[in-house]
């Protein structure tokens, strides 16, 4: 629309009929420049004279002029938005409710999406259990990110198009649909009720259709067995809040254990409350998180658990089924008379593959009438049937199957027969791999149908039997992708989109007449539950026959297990993951053979420290039936039960993957009929194997008040001061506490915010969720193996882990060896079976901050909130700081990390760098970094309360830790608020400042673990 | 000007020399030609600097993650190198302003070289704290600039902001002493250079000196006032470097006896760096005459004092750390565990070095015998340098949490740069060596009728 306004210059314009303003406006300039004075007398101006000296400064300015305005600094595109998109508010993060259903993880989850980027997964707190985030969990927002997703669908590993794919598999399928050719839809658990209509549409469409399901962490035996007992195929649900007493043997259960989600109820009961909390024992091979975790651990081999499994039944419901004996015999009988005191509070769980064990678990339950173990409302987080997947590979071998569609599972890599299969899909007609790389799978199949990141889909999950979720689309698909049951519907002629598809399936069949759009909104809905249970008569005489059977022994037997950090390797190639240090080992970026110590001196096997500190291992190659896996690294890990070692699955990726993420070897090959449990032979071979590992000594070293912990009967019946005394300096002579000491004036900090964080080792499990949560929130650099091995780890929260000794204070002074190098020399070395302590170690926030007194232009300085902050502007790397941190938690950019192809991670590559929180800065070579309290949450926080006028709430306070916790073990907020949680807790007898004696007076706290080690 | 000296203390100036002799002597090698062994010297000097330069730019240009530091043990050689150096710049101060306030004759024959050596080691220690830094561009915030950032300014809590003005200050004022004690002897090289071209250069250098009463009654003002400023110069500066360490919280560094322990370690560590070059110098510059057994002796007597010192405070600090009964202290660098830790190597290197070898000084036979004080100055340097690397990584290598345990292991690129500093040393004496007068001629020629040789004798023979 064109403007009526006129601008006017003096009022005479006004007048238009005035000649003289006309003549002036037909004028450039109002009065006429003297060119003709200048420039008409040529005589004058062939007079003037240009000195060689003027020529040369011209010359020289305009040269200088001309290459100044060459230089160019660095181009930063910035694209602004042609048309905002109504609900993005350039720098306010939006929160959309999806969830995470990958075959491995299964969470509820929020994702903060910013400018349209989903840059970070939070738990949604909403959906209990179901809602904690896995360290995998919280960094799948990068695998979205992933450089090496493919871009678009292949054909026979070229490029194609989705039209041209489509008109080719939908003849084949028609073809084979016409000659009654089998077509096999190979899937990992989805736990969708749309994905399997989907499904059981497709196979209404081309008849002879079947879906079989495959998980690589297979629980095939507890499905088979709940399926035999109860006439359904699913797992049973463990209340563990409700357990007095867990017995658990060989169950990972804050591992990957049926799927897992156990740890938040599973600590509920492990802080005490009035004089009580539950007692946990745990029978296994490997020192799991959970057997970390335990009260009580009894190290026997993966054969001895059957039997002790055997055993222990005998002992508690008074059969005597044949069994042998076990190391475990003795506590074991302690352990029945246990559990039949406590009864129905009691519960035990097995981790053994096998269905004979998993029917004798579950009547040994039932014998208890456990009120842990429910089976009312089944979790379908893991479906997978060995069987089905074994007769596969032979029909496939066989040339009986038609076409094979794979969504969501990897066979070429995570099968034990491998190889077999990928033989045998030669003789498929159709094979089609619905992946979002190139994987193993995707290699051998026929097309790829490329399929988007979960957070690019939609879909839908029934975790629990009534327990919906949805799972939304966050961002637009950044490739060429079509989600694996849009493909089928395409394919099927269905007239429908998924999204659609979806909706109907929810509004007709689960939603019941409650609203889609708060579905969609909480991300999950609570439904009916529809199981039904037929319960049948088993014969557990006959089962603990065939299990015994079915137990072979042997010298040295394998426990495959999977890693905290990957899991089953489906996200192998996300670099958070890799650099993640497994919680037990504390290395990274590998797989290795975890060995007893007495087992690797027998075999000649070693691990020692180089001169830079870093750690060696011997190689050994490892000898399963006719499989062999070469170069294995031994690492000596304390708790192994002798006889037995350990191996992780999920390394040894190719396919898909960055060279700098194809670590580890492929442990799946071993797990030979997809049992975990395997006899194995050891051989030692020359070479060494470099570690990453970040944690190189092992014990306290008789610091006891760095993890301080008690006993439950300590913590019940005697004063505060036997088990947790404040740490006294003598002033004037007299015993004052520590922190009453001060040589400085302290400001009023109770005025304002002041923030503490506080951390409970009783329900700390270890799990790692929070350092992954942390280097997504703070843009925290990954540096790799070699930095990783020489101590430059980045992460700004670090779970440190502890294992007792056999030589404590007390035993040198009684053996007369205090103080000498003997003592110190044997504290060294962990305990044959140790106590573990994990205690999470992140920047303090010391009141006293011994850092900021140091540095000499004062770039780390203290905050009127408590924290320590950083200014990285100003920082000039001197590193005093760090050398003067006593909790050693400051991390140097000794590199440019970030562009940098030395460094080729996420953040050397556009894709990568888009999941970086546009809040944190990212920081460059040369600067001290460390934690900042989240800084950038809590001032949004703030900031928000004050724009909306109101006192901030309690739990608007969070770090990005303290929010991941899935246990609640970290509590943050404001303690000056006298009612929030973090406030209360402070005046915890169980609290404790790390090193107070120091006099820092952190702003962080710690709450002493607590061991019920009542007899049993 | 000569006063009275008995006769039974030994010569400081051997042979027939005369005032003439000492001025041809001084000025021999400055007016003489380099020889082969010069050559050679100054050759490999320059390769070790340029390498070390090369380092240097390499750090630079990568991040100091070309060094083997970690994020536990956050300094290392850099730290080492940079309190090593500054230990050695303490004797040439030493010598020239406490020795002239006490009045000791026989500092006359050493003091230009100690001085020099002193200036041209704290260049190398300079070197050190700024090269460490993780953004060495950024170097000038630790000056106290006034800036248009509002109130942003240096901290002055820190040590090593103390750090920045000690050793700027103790580098202004030891080349000012250094230079003003240099005036009369340019003015020597000048009265004698035939070239007009050294004729130019040593008469600017000479600032015009005259030789006029005036000159000399000045000179010998500003000699007291400079070596009464200098003299608390000597304490502060390595007091302060301590207490990088001692105002810290972590085991083996939070010490209170470090100040003094410091300072006699730095005097100990600079009078071996100075018996070392002296050693050689008055043999290839054939200046025996000046640089005689009594000042070799004398020299050997310091170190052996304060070596006693620094034992002293070995003893103390094991003491007190096993005493204390605290396990944070079971790990410092003086302690059982680091005697059987994995660095018990580094620890019994220090333990030889510094506490056991220095002992032989108590033989007279073994103090007088030149190539025995070599050996013992040239042990103590590698042992002084060992203390440094002790403090600094066996403390930092086992800190609080056990679980932040690791070790240290150098580079090529750490290596480089030592043996670059050691290099620019060597140049720089070297060309010292070649153009300035290396002993104090005009002061020296003061004392040749008191302790010289040929005069004691004939005071001898006359009192007869």
């Amino acid at each position: 629309m064109a403007s009526n306004k006129k601008y006017w210059r003096s009022v005479e314009e006004l007048n238009s009929d005035n000649s003289v303003v006309d003549q002036l406006m037909q004028k450039e300039f109002v009065e006429e420049i003297p060119t003709d004075a200048f420039l008409g007398d040529k005589e004058s101006l062939s007079n003037s004279s240009t000195t060689r000296r003027d020529f040369l400064k011209y010359v020289g300015f305009s040269t200088a002029a001309a290459s100044l305005a060459a230089c160019q600094g660095p181009v930063l595109k910035s694209i602004p938005y042609v048309v905002k998109p109504d609900n993005i508010i350039p720098g306010v993060a939006n929160f959309y409710a999806s969830t995470m259903a990958d075959g491995s993880d299964f969470a509820n989850i929020l994702v903060k999406v910013r400018e349209g980027r989903p840059i970070k997964i939070e738990p949604n707190k909403m959906a209990g259990t179901w809602g904690s985030t896995s360290a995998r969990v919280q960094a799948s927002v990068l695998s979205l990110y992933d450089n090496n997703r493919l871009r678009g669908p292949l054909a026979h590993n070229k490029t194609t198009n989705w039209s041209a794919l489509d008109s080719k598999v939908v003849e084949t399928l028609n073809t084979l649909k016409s000659n009654k050719e089998k077509i096999v839809v190979l899937t990992g658990t989805t736990a969708s009720p749309t994905s399997d209509k989907v499904i059981a549409d497709f196979a209404k469409s081309f008849g002879n259709v079947q879906h079989v399901v495959y998980d690589a962490l297979s629980e095939s035996a507890a499905l088979d067995a709940f399926e035999t007992m109860y006439g359904l195929r699913a797992l049973p649900n463990y209340k563990f809040e409700n357990a007095d007493l867990i017995v658990s043997i060989g169950a990972d259960f804050l591992g990957d254990w049926q799927g897992g989600q156990y740890s938040a109820a599973y600590t509920k009961g492990r802080i005490p409350v009035k004089g009580k909390m539950s007692k946990h024992i745990q029978i296994e091979s490997n020192l799991s998180l959970t057997g970390a975790n335990a009260d009580n651990r009894i190290p026997v081999k993966p054969s001895e658990q059957v039997f002790a499994l055997i055993n222990l039944y005998n002992a508690v419901t008074g059969s005597s089924f044949a069994s042998n004996k076990t190391p475990a015999d003795g506590a074991i009988k302690n352990i029945a008379q246990h559990l039949k005191k406590i009864g129905n509070k009691a519960v035990v769980v097995c981790g053994i593959q096998n269905a004979a064990a998993q029917i004798l678990t579950n009547a040994l339950n039932e014998a208890l009438q456990s009120e842990v173990f429910d089976i009312t409302s089944p979790r379908f987080v893991k479906a997978g049937n060995d069987t089905e997947v074994k007769n596969l590979v032979a029909d496939m071998a066989a040339g009986k199957i038609g076409a094979l569609l794979v969504y969501n599972a990897n066979p070429s890599y995570s099968l034990p027969n491998a190889k077999a299969f990928n033989d045998a899909l030669k003789n498929v007609k159709l094979s089609v791999a619905f992946t979002m790389s190139d994987d193993e799978t995707a290699v051998n199949t026929q097309y790829v149908a490329t399929t988007p990141h979960y957070l690019e889909a939609w879909g839908d999950t029934e975790f629990q039997s009534g327990q919906f979720g949805l799972m939304q689309p966050t961002i637009n698909p950044l490739f060429d992708t079509r989600q694996f049951e849009e493909s089928l519907l395409t394919w099927m002629g269905a007239d429908k989109k998924y999204y659609q598809t979806l909706r109907d399936n929810w509004s007709t069949s689960i939603l019941n007449g409650g609203s889609w759009n708060k579905a969609l909104h909480d991300g999950l809905f609570n439904g009916k539950n529809t199981v039904k249970l037929s319960e049948k008569k088993v014969d557990v005489s006959a089962s603990a026959t065939a299990l015994l059977k079915e137990t072979k022994t042997a010298d040295f037997e394998l426990a495959l297990y999977a890693k905290t950090a990957l899991g089953d390797g489906k996200q192998a190639n996300n670099p958070w993951l890799q650099e993640l240090p497994d919680p037990i080992t504390r290395t990274s970026w590998d797989n290795y053979m975890t060995i007893s110590a007495a087992d690797a001196k027998a075999l000649g096997l070693e691990n020692w420290n180089v001169s830079d500190g870093a750690l060696n291992g011997s190689k050994v190659n490892l000898k399963v039936g006719s499989i062999v896996l070469n170069n294995v690294p031994a690492f000596i890990q304390p708790g192994q039960a002798k006889g037995s070692i350990g191996l992780a699955v999920g390394y040894g990726r190719t396919s898909g993957m960055q060279n700098e993420m194809m670590t580890g070897v492929n442990a799946f090959a071993m797990m030979q009929d997809f049992n975990p449990a395997q006899t194995v032979s050891i051989e030692k071979v020359a070479g060494t194997h470099e570690f990453a590992c970040v944690q190189l000594q092992h014990t306290i070293m008789g610091r006891d008040e760095i993890i301080k912990e008690t006993t439950l009967d300590d913590f019940i019946n005697k004063p505060k001061d036997e088990w947790n005394k404040t740490p006294e300096f003598s002033l004037n002579h007299e015993a004052v506490a520590a922190e009453k000491v001060d040589l400085w004036e302290k400001f009023d900090d109770t005025i304002g915010h002041h923030f503490n964080l506080s951390i409970d080792l009783a329900t700390c499990t270890g799990c790692a969720s929070c350092v992954v949560a942390c280097h997504a929130e703070n843009n925290v650099p990954v540096v790799g193996k070699y930095e990783i091995r020489v101590s430059r780890d980045m992460h700004w929260l670090r779970i440190d882990r502890y294992y007792t000794s056999d030589m404590t204070n007390e035993k040198a002074k009684e053996d007369g060896i205090f103080g000498s190098g003997e003592m110190f020399n044997t504290m060294m070395i962990p305990q044959e079976n140790p106590q573990v302590a994990f205690q999470p170690v992140m920047c303090q926030h010391c009141n006293h901050a011994p850092c900021e007194t140091v540095c000499p232009v004062a770039a780390t300085s203290h905050g009127r909130q408590g924290q320590n902050h950083m200014s990285y502007n100003r920082c000039i790397g001197t590193r005093y700081c760090a050398n003067n941190c006593p909790y050693k938690v400051r991390r140097f950019n000794w590199f440019k990390y970030p562009d940098n192809k030395e460094f080729d991670f996420n953040m050397n590559n556009d894709l990568g760098k888009m999941v970086l929180n546009p809040d944190v800065v990212v920081r460059s070579r040369g600067v001290m970094e460390k934690c900042s309290m989240c800084l950038q949450k809590t001032q949004l926080s703030i900031l928000t309360a004050k724009k909306e006028g109101r006192p901030v709430k309690d739990e608007e306070f969070q770090t990005a830790c303290s929010s991941a916790c899935p246990t609640g073990a970290m509590v943050f907020g404001d303690v000056n608020d006298k009612k929030s949680e973090v406030a209360h807790i402070t005046k915890d007898d169980r609290a404790f400042h790390l090193l107070a004696e120091v006099g820092t007076k952190p702003n962080v706290m710690y709450h002493l673990k607590v061991r019920n080690t009542e007899e049993s | 000007m000569s006063h009275y000296e008995a006769p039974i203390r030994e010569p400081l100036i051997n042979g027939d020399k005369s005032y003439h002799d000492i001025s041809v002597d001084v000025a021999a090698p400055v007016e003489g030609r380099a020889n082969k062994l010069w050559w050679i010297a100054f050759s490999i000097a320059l390769i070790a600097f340029l390498s070390g330069i090369g380092a240097i730019i390499y750090t630079i240009g990568m991040g100091i993650g070309v060094w083997g530091l970690n994020n536990r043990i956050n300094w290392a050689w850099d730290i080492t190198n940079f309190v090593w150096w500054v230990g050695i710049g303490h004797a040439g101060t030493l010598i020239s302003a406490v020795l002239l306030l006490f009045r000791q004759k026989w500092r006359m024959g050493i003091n230009r070289s100690a001085e020099a050596m002193t200036i041209f080691a704290v260049f190398q220690a300079g070197l050190f704290p700024i090269i460490h830094m993780g953004r060495v561009w950024n170097a000038y915030y630790v000056l106290p600039l006034p800036n248009a950032l509002g109130n942003l300014w240096v901290n002055f809590n820190s040590p090593l902001l103390w750090d920045v003005f000690a050793i700027s200050t103790y580098l202004s004022v030891s080349l000012v002493f250094w230079y003003t004690g240099l005036l009369p002897d340019f003015a020597m090289l000048r009265d004698r250079a035939v070239k007009p071209f050294q004729k130019k250069i040593y008469s600017l250098l000479s600032f015009g000196w005259s030789g006029r009463l005036k000159d000399w009654q000045r000179f010998e003002e500003v000699s007291l006032v400079l070596a009464g400023l200098a003299t608390p110069l000597v304490l502060s500066v390595h007091t302060i470097v301590s207490m990088d360490f001692a105002t810290s919280v972590i085991p083996g560094w939070h010490s209170t006896i470090f100040p003094p322990y410091f300072v006699a370690g730095a005097i100990f560590s600079g009078f071996a760096m100075v018996q070392t070059l002296l050693i050689i110098m008055r043999k290839v510059s054939n200046l025996e005459a000046y640089i005689t057994r009594v000042h070799i002796e004398n020299m050997n007597k310091v170190i052996l004092l304060t070596g006693g010192i620094v034992s002293v405070a070995y003893i103390t600090e094991f003491f007190v750390g096993w005493y204390s009964g605290s396990s944070y202290e079971d790990y410092t660098y003086l302690s059982v565990g680091a005697a059987t830790g994995p660095y018990w190597w580094a620890f019994w290197a220090l333990i030889t070095c510094n506490f056991i070898i220095p002992q032989s000084l108590w033989f007279k036979k073994l103090r007088t015998n030149y190539m025995w004080s070599f050996f013992i100055s040239i042990v103590i340097n590698i042992g002084m340098w060992f203390e440094r690397f002790d403090i600094i990584v066996i403390d930092l290598s086992r800190g609080h949490l056990p679980s932040s345990w690791t070790m240290f292991s150098p580079t090529y690129v750490d290596v480089a740069i030592f043996i670059g500093t050691i290099g620019f040393f060597f140049v720089l004496f070297l060309l010292y060596a070649r153009t300035f007068p290396v002993i104090a001629q005009a002061e020296l020629k003061s004392i040749l009728k008191s302790s010289g040789e040929k005069y004691k004798k004939l005071r001898g023979d006359n009192h007869e």
